[in-house]
């Protein structure tokens, strides 16, 4: 079934060193947070494509891995994994987040759930060490498109695309 | 001029947190560098240093009145940020449109047992 929130989902930049995703869905909090933390209901959804891993150890200390293709790739895999380190289900979970490709580009991400007359608004924090990295995984977080370069070709998309805007304007008013 | 590489986009010109409030101070309207500098916890030096900045990649225009120079907020080069943050944002609702619709997908079942 399509749902009515399509595309609704807002990015902010809180600090220099974070990332803060914000969406609403027409469900019950209880139902969000299972949909995120349940191999079962995360199979269903988080890839383009089908995960091939997707293990999920909900508990305090407890590991996930989740293993998918990237959307634009052909074989190409990118690999993320993390330590649950505060469960308050359905409102909050706090863990690490570690994409294979950059191990030393290590997250915290807190995800908060907020259940209004039957909506819950979820919100998505991810906090990296510094800016630099945050810059770099910016494009790994949103969907682990060219994951498997290791976050350094989103720069260079980033410049590519600056360079082809910067071409094109005055001539792109849509 | 081994700053000329970092301050030469848009990109790195506001990933500054003080050259973004001086952008915020200016949102207002015109203001001469002594209103900013009092607007803002920074010295008149700094302020006329971000302000070089913002300036070099076209953000504020400067204009003389009197013996006053007068800065504004010039925000189109803004935009290629605002759309290359538009391209992020799509593809986290790729995503998450997906959970939307399979959130939706389940509840639907529920209704129906």
């Amino acid at each position: 079934m399509k749902g009515t929130r399509g595309g609704s989902a807002t990015v902010e930049f809180p600090s220099d060193r974070e990332v803060l995703v914000t969406r609403q869905f027409d469900a019950p909090a209880e139902l969000v947070f299972d949909a995120l933390t349940k191999p079962e209901h995360v199979r269903m959804w988080f890839g383009a494509k089908e995960l091939e891993v997707c293990e999920i150890d909900l508990r305090v200390g407890g590991k996930y891995h989740y293993v998918g293709f990237v959307m634009d790739g052909d074989t190409a895999t990118c690999s993320f994994r993390g330590t649950y380190l505060e469960i308050e289900r359905p409102v909050r979970l706090l863990g690490t987040w570690v994409f294979d490709g950059r191990p030393d580009a290590e997250a915290m991400e807190t995800t908060e759930l907020r259940e209004d007359d039957g909506i819950t608004t979820m919100t998505d924090r991810l906090a990296f060490k510094d800016q630099a990295t945050r810059d770099s995984m910016i494009w790994v977080a949103a969907d682990g498109v060219h994951a498997d370069e290791g976050g350094q070709v989103a720069l260079d998309r980033l410049e590519d695309y600056l360079a082809t805007s910067a071409a094109a304007k005055g001539s792109d008013e849509q | 001029m081994a700053r000329a590489s970092t301050t030469s986009d848009v990109f790195n010109a506001v990933a500054d947190v003080h050259r973004r409030e001086i952008l915020d101070a200016l949102i207002t309207g015109e203001k001469p560098v002594g209103a900013i500098v009092n607007d803002l916890s920074m010295s008149q030096p700094q302020v006329s240093k971000h302000l070089r900045v913002l300036s070099e990649v076209g953000l504020v225009r400067c204009r003389a009145e009197g013996r006053q120079r007068l800065y504004r907020l010039e925000p189109a080069p803004l935009r290629p940020l605002h759309e290359w943050l538009a391209r992020y944002e799509r593809a986290i609702n790729e995503r998450l449109d997906r959970l939307d619709d399979y959130l939706r997908d389940l509840q639907g079942r529920d209704d129906e047992s």
